[in-house]
């Protein structure tokens, strides 16, 4: 008996294709992309280049030899190259408070030593440690260079500076040595966050935004999916029996999934106001044309899938595939910044990376609302698209 | 809107659609009139759903007329007074009786206090005041239809198309519902349903047509087509007191035919005429030394017009 139901149930697996590719199939795409995101991206290196502007505050010898340092540096790279000799240390800091770069080199001057100064956005946690490390060997490796250069400029008085040299270093202690070495190093670079200072909480807004744009997607799939329910049992033949139109009801639909969409978010958010301490009240207006224009999309792609698809249990596995995928990619389940460079420009493809870029630019940068334009211009576009592309599908349930 | 009298409510002319190699509709041709209950049978496969999906608008016919009150389907003006039920219960199961009938009536175009008063009207005509607020979803078969049939006439429609209306239903939900559509019928709306059920088509409608592969092949009232069919002739059993022992010769030795067969004690025979042929074939059994123990005559019904006309059984 139970070998029966086992068989019957193997039988039933093997004849259903959606059922078969959920089991197998996306798990194995899914681990992939997992795999190529944590496990070396696709084009160059294996970790993502980290944006980077530069101030040279000191403009001596060393700083312009660390400077050349930096640039050949494989895991930065250098936006507003042609204009940094000219930034300012404010200038720079605007450049990464509104995201054009993730952090800010400076070269500066304490207690008459040279340092540096690594204005940082502290959501990207990973790009402090990199670029502190790197900044801190470029500026050894220049400051050593420039010492040899130095004894190699005063050859007449090498011997004698030889001497003096060896005699110096035989009266020093090793230890005090790498101990004035360490403290100089710690000295030398200095991390200060220009973009969570004075936030409560400033990352959960943003794996807020990651998971909402993620399941704004499940409802409005499952939205979709009434749609094709009402199909099978023959409640829209009904509909469109009456004075109603199909553009209507689209129109209808994809409304009332933004209006769900919407309120989702809004709940959302508003819980995490209360026990995470994300300031919505004080974002209320770009968190709300953001909310609109994702939910819209959103409410777009749901309708074109229903349209797409001939039964509830395709529309179920395509969208579970698509949706996981597109969240991958998008930043709403890992961020963005962990990825190489072609893994985001692919990520730019899905709705969940210019949400989540708007909501970052609500919460975290703090930018005024026309700076959303991009983000608001691409989804409205993309639901209006997607609704258009439902409307042109749907012809074939008007009239067969 | 205004009705010529002359005007058919519903006419159909040469009505094509194919899907492929599959001719659904050969040139279906037929008119409903005013207030006309019009019954369509067919076995599966004949076009019925097609037809009714044409009618319906659901459905773009590669070919023919059709005309709503003398207007086109096409027109809005024309499908306002046309409701549909689909065979399927097309219903809002997680929604009331009351809120699927309003939904329905606003989306007939129905507002305000028209759509009050036709919502009562639906309740009571349905009987299903006391569950009208009460899920769809919980209630049985014939009670959904019922709401199913409520949903399809909110707004009042001139013409009514029903698909299978009764499918799945017991007989008394069944004889309900008929009971709810004589009342529309009464009102004047034209009917039009397909079904299975010969019964129903026999008793619920004042013409019958009959498709078969796409094409009508009779149209009219069941006594019209029993006549131009199987014509006046009736279908007599007799049973006899013991088993035959050898069929009975009928008839003048040229024309003489033999009814009966041996060993069993019942005779069947088609007489045209009952009154005449009757008394003869019972006096002729009786000179051959049998007793008659029962008579029975059978009108021929739309079973046998079906069968004649088609070839075939009418199948569920």
């Amino acid at each position: 008996m139970i070998l029966t139901v086992m068989q019957i149930s193997c039988r039933r697996l093997l004849h259903n294709r959606v059922e078969l590719l959920l089991t197998f199939i996306v798990p194995i795409a899914f681990f992939s992309i997992f795999a190529v995101i944590f496990g070396g991206g696709l084009g160059r290196g294996t970790t993502p280049r980290i944006k980077v502007v530069t101030v040279d505050e000191v403009d001596s010898v060393v700083s312009r030899l660390i400077m050349s340092a930096l640039k050949e540096q494989e895991s930065l790279r250098f936006v507003r190259e042609e204009e940094s000799s000219q930034l300012s240390r404010s200038e720079a800091q605007e450049l990464v408070r509104n995201g054009t770069a993730t952090m800010a080199i400076v070269l500066c001057k304490e207690a008459d030593q040279l340092a540096a100064q690594l204005l940082a956005d502290a959501s990207d946690q990973v790009a402090s440690q990199v670029v502190s490390a790197v900044v801190n060997r470029s500026i050894m490796l220049s400051e050593a260079e420039y010492q040899v250069s130095q004894l190699g400029v005063s050859d007449a008085s090498e011997s004698g500076d030889q001497q003096n040299i060896a005699a110096t270093n035989e009266g020093n202690d090793p230890d005090a040595e790498m101990l004035g070495i360490e403290e100089s190093l710690s000295r030398k670079v200095e991390i200060v966050d220009v973009m969570g200072e004075g936030k409560a909480n400033p990352v959960v807004s943003m794996y807020a935004s990651g998971i909402a744009v993620m399941f704004l997607l499940f409802g409005a799939t499952g939205g979709g999916g009434a749609l094709l329910e009402e199909r099978e049992n023959q409640t829209l033949d009904r509909l469109l029996s009456t004075q109603m139109s199909m553009d209507q009801l689209l129109l209808g639909k994809w409304f009332y999934m933004t209006a769900v969409g919407v309120l989702q978010v809004g709940v959302m958010f508003l819980w995490a106001q209360l026990v995470f301490n994300v300031d919505l009240v004080g974002h209320l207006d770009g968190f709300l044309m953001m909310t609109v224009v994702t939910a819209l999309a959103a409410s777009g792609f749901g309708l074109f899938l229903a349209t797409l698809c001939k039964t509830r249990g395709q529309l179920n596995g395509l969208s579970v595939i698509l949706i996981l995928t597109m969240s991958a990619l998008g930043g709403s389940m890992v961020p963005r910044y962990l990825m190489s460079d072609q893994l985001q420009q692919y990520g730019l493809w899905t709705f969940n990376a210019w949400a989540l870029d708007g909501y970052t630019k609500v919460f975290w940068r703090e930018l005024p609302v026309d700076a959303l334009a991009p983000q608001l211009a691409v989804l409205l576009f993309s639901g209006v698209a997607f609704l258009l592309a439902a409307r042109t599908l749907a012809v074939r349930w008007e009239s067969d | 809107m205004n009705y010529l009298r002359s005007t058919p409510a519903l006419a159909i002319h040469d009505l094509r659609k194919s899907y492929g190699d599959l001719h659904a509709l050969r040139g279906v041709t037929f008119c409903l009139e005013r207030g006309e209950r019009l019954a369509f049978l067919g076995p599966n496969g004949a076009g019925k759903t097609t037809l009714i999906r044409c009618l319906a608008g659901l459905t773009r016919a590669d070919h023919g007329e059709i005309h709503l009150g003398g207007k086109p389907l096409k027109s809005v003006e024309a499908r306002k007074h046309l409701g549909f039920v689909p065979q399927e219960i097309a219903l809002y199961r997680d929604l009331s009786t009351r809120q699927n009938m309003l939904a329905f009536g606003r989306f007939y175009g129905l507002r305000r206090s028209e759509l009050r008063n036709r919502l009562d009207w639906a309740l009571q005509w349905t009987g299903l005041g006391e569950r009208a607020d009460d899920l769809v979803g919980t209630f049985s078969g014939g009670m959904q239809r019922r709401v199913n049939l409520a949903c399809g006439v909110m707004h009042a429609p001139q013409i009514l198309l029903l698909d299978e209306p009764t499918v799945g239903v017991d007989p008394q939900s069944r004889q309900r519902i008929f009971t709810m559509l004589d009342e529309l019928s009464e009102s004047g709306t034209s009917i039009l349903l397909t079904t299975h059920h010969l019964d129903e088509a026999e008793e619920r409608s004042d013409r019958i047509v009959i498709l078969d592969q796409g094409q009508v092949v009779a149209d009219g009232s069941i006594e019209a087509l029993v006549k131009q069919s199987v014509g006046t002739q009736r279908w007599v059993r007799l049973r006899i007191d013991r088993p035959l022992t050898a069929p009975l010769r009928v008839g003048a030795a040229a024309d003489a035919a033999l009814i009966g067969t041996t060993g069993e004690d019942r005779i069947s025979t088609r007489i045209d005429d009952v009154s005449t042929h009757l008394p003869g074939l019972i006096e002729l059994v009786r000179r051959r030394g049998y007793g008659i123990a029962d008579v029975q005559v059978e009108a021929p019904s739309l079973h046998h017009v079906f069968l004649h006309l088609t070839g075939y059984e009418l199948r569920d």
